[in-house]
């Protein structure tokens, strides 16, 4: 049930030593976002979900994973995105907040990016009005990986990677 | 890596190990506090105290904890000297006592987090000295009696003192000459002991050097009793022993008289092996006893208990499905009805054994509440001397056992309670002896098991609730309108105590008021899935009543339906549940009741309570959950059923949810919720939007 892509961390090539710094890439609505591969533990379809009632609006509900409740955010309601419903593409990732593991629901996964130094932009470049969980911009520009597919590649401009923080991203889901 | 976690584990060890050590000094000192009061001395809980302390010296020693170890070591000094007598045991002496206590507590905390604890440690030598050396000992009472010198020559420090309390309280000493078989002597001894336990205090006991034969040997003991010689014949109940009343040696008049000191008589002319001989046989027979006690006892850290309770309730599950098959195999035809029988009898043995093993595993999480009440004790202790008040304990039923997750979490509320409960309501004693009561307050806790649930009452003898100062402090507060002051009865306004931001006391004293409040111990307790109720009668006391389940960890639950999604709630919180018939459903002052059996309760729907989309809900039954003394009917859809269910907490994420305690598994990987009773209670039965200007969470 779980495809896991890559298991968390341990990427062939140490971030420390190239220089280089790896993303998960995923669209959510009509953006292409990124978090940084050591954040996220597991890729999951979306599992049975049990709606909580008067919970917080961008929490759709519970899961269990396996045996531990596990609460699901919507990333397209988090981030305001379009709700485009439920796909056979349409997937959970699972991030360590401090003491809790939260499932991330997004529409599609695209693969992991490996951005050097100079393809990553600071978020001060889109002004005072970035929100505060966007850390930067990937452009993946000329390195790709030859595992993407095409079709991918014309339904959703993943040039660009908007690059998520996650502590900012799920700071108010009562943590920290 | 490897030697750091062993590290670690080695650290978890002392912290576990020193713990239970200093919940034991509480103990031991709050005896001592109580035989003190009396005017009783209490050698058994001092010589267990100064064991205690230097069994924790070497500890800390051993794992390099030197400010434990230092602290260990001058509370050792002072109790050395308390229990040979060189310092008398008085109220100031205990409270240094329990300071102690409390500063290793607080070095426990350093010792886990690595935090710097606020102690200074020389401050606290300083006045330990300065009280070993307030009090000299007595003059010597035991050269009145007609002690063998012999004997007195061979005593230890530690047993000339006990002998000479023992006179000094007007106890009668006996010699006991018994001969014992050589084979047997430890059990034989022992025998002897447990036998005058409660009747007579053994201060020695040395081998005689004639009389015995090859295979037994004539012992000689001295004890110290308040009993007759008849009484102390009878418990001792052996024919073969010789006991002799050790007479005293001068007639002297009934009152006491003030004699000098007199040293005393120490005859150097016994032999050396006598002693050496006696003295390890005891020290023996002390240490096996001391062992097989602990031998029989696991501690075992509660997240293992945890991961077997997951594992139990997953077990439930299976057996569930198992339950569904033999259902399925039933309804199958000829051909399926043998397979079903024999299925049918696998599932019943397999649900036997798994109760078993369920009832195992609740059982050993299960500790007695006076863990719990201990540290009341001590609270109660301090709490009433840094207020100048006069409060005695009374605790009954602390051998009721409770979960330890809920012991450890009820600990907070507990302290709280009392606290505000001396702080607030006890008088001042000149207070109370003007009001026309015993200047000593009682502060009483009773604790016994009610069903599934345990009950915890705790009620001060003190002032009551003054209805006036609430009503004040409300409306001040802007917690209800003047409107709603004036319409609200007694027992109401007695519930606004447990809203947030309340505190009658007129000023915030350092023990109660710090900023937490009653509110806080009924989120505590509604969490753990109990209710807490208060009475209280002006002029006479109040009575705080906690009602919570005996376990978190597996409990029988009632499924049902609303709008489709499947939900649970406690069966232990479930009166009874019915289908519902709309001739009993009424208003009240727009509130939807049901009249049950000539008797009206609130009546919720839960789908619109929980705002579920959907189609129009059926509400064709309605559950009836009682939590405390309140009830309320929930209207539902559909009953689907009991079943075992283990409870999970939802995230940190979810923590603010109102009226849902938590989910759980049914194994089919789906969740369902599990409702909260007391707080859908507290939401529905809350004074309604126009009485009540601050609410929950909106």
């Amino acid at each position: 049930m779980n495809d896991s892509l890559v298991p968390a961390g341990e990427g062939p090539l140490a971030v420390e030593e190239t220089g280089m710094r790896e993303f998960l890439g995923f669209v959510v609505g009509d953006e292409a976002y990124a978090l940084p591969l050591s954040s996220v533990r597991e890729i999951m379809r979306l599992p049975p979900v049990t709606e909580v009632p008067r919970g917080p609006h961008d929490v759709l509900g519970i899961i269990s994973l396996r045996g531990q409740v596990t609460t699901l955010i919507d990333l397209r309601r988090r981030l305001s995105m379009p709700e485009s419903g439920i796909t056979a593409r349409t997937r959970v990732l699972l991030v360590e907040r401090r003491d809790e593991t939260l499932g991330l629901l997004v529409d599609r996964v695209l693969q992991v990016y490996r951005l050097r130094e100079d393809e990553v932009e600071l978020a001060s470049v889109l002004g005072a009005d970035a929100s505060s969980y966007v850390m930067g911009i990937g452009r993946p520009g000329v390195q790709r990986s030859s595992r993407r597919s095409d079709s991918e590649e014309a339904e959703t401009d993943s040039s660009i990677l908007i690059l998520l923080d996650p502590m900012a991203l799920l700071k108010q889901y009562g943590g920290a | 890596m490897v030697d750091s976690s062993d590290r670690q584990r080695a650290h978890d060890e002392f912290l576990a190990e020193a713990q239970e050590l200093i919940e034991s000094l509480s103990r031991d000192l709050l005896l001592l506090d109580e035989s003190q009061k009396q005017g009783q001395s209490n050698p058994d809980a001092l010589n267990d105290l100064f064991r205690g302390v230097h069994t924790l010296k070497g500890l800390a020693g051993m794992f390099g904890f030197e400010r434990i170890g230092s602290m260990a070591h001058v509370l050792e000094d002072l109790l050395e000297d308390l229990r040979l007598g060189r310092a008398e045991l008085t109220q100031h002496t205990l409270d240094v006592l329990f300071e102690g206590a409390d500063g290793f507590q607080r070095l426990m905390a350093e010792a886990k987090t690595g935090e710097l604890a606020d102690i200074d440690l020389d401050a606290f030598s300083t006045l330990i000295h300065s009280v070993s050396k307030a009090e000299q000992s007595a003059p010597n009472i035991l050269a009145d009696y007609d002690l063998d010198p012999g004997m007195l020559s061979v005593l230890t420090e530690y047993e000339e003192h006990r002998l000479r309390t023992n006179l000094e309280h007007g106890s009668t000493v006996y010699r006991l000459r018994i001969r014992l078989p050589l084979d047997v002597i430890d059990s034989a001894l022992e025998d002897i002991k447990q036998r005058c336990k409660n009747v007579a205090e053994i201060i020695t006991y040395l081998p005689s050097m004639d009389g015995g034969g090859g295979d037994s040997i004539d012992i000689e003991m001295l004890m110290a009793s308040q009993a007759t010689e008849a009484d102390l014949r009878a418990a001792l109940d052996r024919q073969d022993g010789k006991l002799t009343v050790v007479q005293r040696r001068v007639r002297i008049s009934r009152s006491p008289d003030p004699r000098p000191p007199v040293p005393s008589q120490r005859p150097k002319d016994l032999p050396e092996p006598t002693f050496a001989q006696a003295a390890p046989a005891r020290t023996q027979a002390e240490q096996s006893a001391s062992l097989r006690s602990l031998s029989s006892v696991v501690r075992v850290d509660i997240r293992k208990l945890d991961h077997l309770m997951n594992v139990v309730g997953e077990l439930g599950t299976v057996r569930s499905g198992i339950g569904r098959v033999v259902e399925k195999l039933r309804n199958g035809g000829d051909a399926m009805r043998e397979l079903a029988s024999e299925t049918h009898r696998i599932h019943r043995t397999f649900n036997r054994y798994l109760t078993e093993v369920q009832e195992g595993v609740l059982d050993i999480r299960m500790v007695p509440l006076s863990q719990l009440f201990d540290k009341v004790a001590v609270i109660v202790r301090q709490t009433a001397r840094d207020l100048g008040k006069d409060v005695r304990l009374l605790v009954t039923g602390s051998e009721t056992e409770v979960d330890k997750l809920i012991a450890e979490e009820l600990a907070d509320p507990l302290m709280h309670i009392v606290r505000n409960a001396i702080d607030h309501g006890v008088e001042f004693p000149e207070q109370r002896a003007a009001s026309g009561k015993q200047s000593q307050a009682t502060v009483t806790i009773n604790a016994y098991h009610k069903g599934n649930h345990v009950v915890i009452e705790m009620s001060d003898d003190g002032r009551g609730i003054d209805s006036a100062s609430v009503r004040e402090s409300a409306i001040r507060k802007g917690l209800l309108s003047d409107q709603a002051v004036a319409d609200i009865s007694r027992q109401e306004l007695l519930q606004v105590i447990f809203m947030p931001g309340f505190s009658t006391a007129a000023q915030v004293t350092d023990l109660s008021g710090r900023g937490v409040g009653m509110d806080v111990v009924k989120t505590n307790i509604n969490r753990l899935g109990g209710a807490v109720d208060i009475e209280s009668e002006e002029g006479v006391g109040t009575k705080v009543t906690i009602t919570l389940p005996i376990t978190l960890a597996i409990i029988n639950a009632l499924l049902f339906e609303v709008r489709g999604r499947l939900m649970s709630i406690p069966l232990a919180s479930v009166q009874e549940a019915l289908r519902l018939d709309s001739s009993m459903i009424g208003t009240i002052e727009g509130r939807e009741v049901l009249t049950l059996r000539g008797e009206t309760l609130p009546l919720c729907r839960l789908a619109d309570l929980f705002k579920f989309a959907g189609e129009s809900p059926i509400h064709s039954f309605v559950i009836v959950v009682v939590v405390g003394n309140r009830r309320l009917g929930l209207a539902v859809d559909r009953l689907a059923g009991q079943q075992d269910i283990v409870i999970k907490g939802l995230g940190r994420s979810l923590a603010n949810v109102p009226g849902i305690s938590g989910a759980t598994d049914l194994g089919d990987q789906r969740l369902v919720l599990v409702v909260d009773a007391a707080s859908i209670m507290d939401e529905v039965l809350a004074p309604k939007g126009n009485h009540l200007l601050v609410g929950g969470p909106s």
